[in-house]
């Protein structure tokens, strides 16, 4: 590889005029640039262990949450009931809980938001005697999004908790 | 306001996904200048032009001359007659010529003349690399900007960004590197997942991001000249937003093992962690001050996403909250002269572009439209890029320090998530 090579050379010289001092910038470089590698990959994603007869019941397991908030709603809390009753009478289900936002707002901190309504479901099933080991807890952010479109009515449905 | 197409449209070899630049707003005050046609014999004249006016113009420091408008074409400095030239206005010209085709090795020279003192400012060659033109007139432009400025140009460098194209239910997401124009776009990375993050390397040989091919977020370095890749951390925890410190040795991440958004500096020698923040509600989004000797964040701390900055040459101090102005403050990173940060500031329920100068106690909006995000500050602190996200497509945009305005609109796809380089020539 070769490296910039810049020559810079400044001189001055003094005019007839004693007051009109100037200067040329007399430079040499060479372009240089790096070869680019193109690389492509698939999803390597494992796939959900859950039974798939549990999965019809689990699929519509769907909380949601308010603008830059992780906390559960009573409606929320009520769809975590049936998700706790199935985890106690099914011990060897564990379940997925993928924490999702809309997309206002950056896509680092919606990731961290999407962890938090993750947490939150998981924290109010281990309340209710859920072992922390039976949960697996991932972020999508604003990536994910449920339905396309920049509206109140999109961006509810997009800041979700989404267990499987 | 007058919209300037530029010459770029015409460029031959444009691929149908490259970026297109159309500038939207120049400053008030700029620079006039006059661009003489380079003499040579081939094409490659006219692509030095080309590329020379739409650099230029696009710094917004720029006024440049319509060729059209030219009352003479001197060949030489000798042939310039300086009150013809006052007529117009005009403060610079540049004068230039391919000594040697690409067969032989590309060369050009140039020469700059100041019209107001009467003389030659700079006279300079430059090699190039046969079959990029392009890469060759972005030097000149950046020489000629420099001589001019006084600061460091910036055509000579590169940008990374996310696209997003739909095909039919899914979508593919490339991470793409182009040249600072948006032309002889590249593809470092294609995936069925989303990628978000994109940083570089203080050296620009290297990127982070963060990709979900494994089902989860996780932060990959790929080095760009080999194409070779690999998981910074492997443990079954997610981990996001990568900051390279200056010296390129730390590399800053947020890490979720404890259940939460902290952020930890990962030393890339010896793979030791370290914690940098210990609090219950977010913190994420760091970015290194220009000499390491800081961190910014956004932490949720105060109920709210706002920026902070940790000191890292004290000892467990306190971080120090920086902004105060509305509900929602992310993404900050600081000028390279560390006079301020840039960051996306929420206000009316819009998302925009801030700026804040450390010695000022008010933001000052740099942007107008609905969901602004992601900004990115040019090397030399003059421009920022950001994202539109206008309906549902993405732009890449930029503004300048001198209030001038431009748009790298896409022909398709969604892009995002822009990176500036550092200094490349």
């Amino acid at each position: 590889m070769t490296s910039n090579n810049k020559l810079i050379i400044s001189y001055s010289f003094i005019g007839l005029f004693i007051a009109s001092c100037s200067s040329v910038q007399v430079t040499e470089e060479a372009v240089y640039e790096d070869s680019i590698q193109s690389i492509e990959v698939t999803s390597s994603k494992a796939e959900s262990s859950t039974p798939i007869e549990s999965k019809a019941v689990l699929a519509n397991a769907t909380v949601y949450f308010e603008f830059d908030s992780f906390n559960l709603s009573t409606r929320s809390i009520q769809a975590l009931k049936s998700i706790t009753n199935l985890m106690q009478d099914n011990p060897a289900i564990d379940i997925t809980i993928a924490g999702h936002a809309d997309e206002r707002g950056t896509r680092e901190y919606n990731l961290a938001l999407g962890q938090r309504r993750a947490e939150s479901v998981a924290d109010y099933l281990e309340l209710k005697g859920i072992s922390r080991s039976r949960l697996t807890l991932k972020s999508y952010g604003e990536e994910m999004p449920m339905t396309l479109g920049s509206n109140e009515r999109s961006w509810a449905r997009n800041r979700r908790a989404e267990i499987n | 306001m007058m919209k300037l197409f530029l010459m770029l449209l015409l460029m031959p070899n444009l691929l149908l996904a490259e970026l297109l630049l159309e500038i939207t707003k120049g400053s008030e005050n700029p620079y006039r200048i006059a661009i003489i046609p380079f003499q040579g014999s081939s094409s490659s004249v006219n692509t030095i032009v080309e590329v020379l006016n739409s650099d230029l113009v696009r710094t917004g420091d720029f006024y440049v001359l319509k060729e059209e408008m030219l009352l003479s074409m001197p060949k030489t400095i000798e042939e310039i007659n300086p009150s013809e030239w006052k007529l117009l206005n005009i403060d610079f010209i540049v004068l230039g010529e391919v000594v040697s085709e690409e067969n032989s090795g590309l060369k050009a020279t140039y020469e700059i003349y100041d019209v107001n003192k009467k003389t030659k400012i700079r006279s300079s060659t430059v090699f190039g690399i046969p079959g990029r033109i392009r890469q060759l007139s972005h030097y000149i432009s950046d020489g000629v900007y420099e001589s001019i400025t006084g600061l460091k140009g910036i055509s000579a460098t590169k940008l990374l960004y996310v696209n997003e194209i739909k095909n039919n239910l899914d979508s593919d997401y490339i991470l793409y590197i182009a040249d600072a124009d948006g032309a002889n776009e590249q593809v470092l990375l294609k995936s069925t997942e989303p990628i978000i993050s994109p940083a570089w390397s203080p050296d620009s040989k290297q990127i982070a991001y963060v990709s979900f091919e494994t089902g989860m977020a996780k932060v990959f370095i790929q080095d760009i000249s080999s194409g070779k890749r690999e998981l910074v951390l492997t443990n079954n925890n997610q981990i996001s937003s990568p900051a390279w410190s200056p010296d390129g040795k730390l590399l800053s991440l947020t890490l979720y093992q404890d259940g939460n958004a902290e952020i930890y500096i990962l030393n890339l020698q010896n793979k030791n962690l370290t914690r940098l923040t210990k609090h219950y509600s977010i913190d994420t989004e760091s970015r290194w001050s220009p000499k390491g000797t800081k961190i910014l964040f956004t932490s949720g701390r105060s109920g709210s996403p706002q920026l902070y900055e940790i000191d890292l040459t004290k000892f467990n101090t306190k971080p120090s909250r920086l902004t105060f102005e509305g509900n929602y403050n992310a993404k900050g990173s600081y000028l390279p002269n560390n006079e301020g940060i840039v960051f996306v500031h929420r206000s009316n329920n819009e998302f925009q572009i801030a700026l804040k100068y450390f010695d000022e106690n008010f933001i000052r909006p740099l942007t107008e439209s609905k969901m602004d995000e992601s900004p990115s500050v040019s090397p030399n602190g003059n421009v920022i890029v950001y994202a539109i996200t206008d309906k549902e497509s993405g732009m890449i945009a930029g503004v300048t320090l001198s209030g001038a305005a431009f748009v790298l609109p896409a022909t398709n796809g969604k892009v995002r998530e822009p990176a500036w380089s550092g200094f490349l020539r």
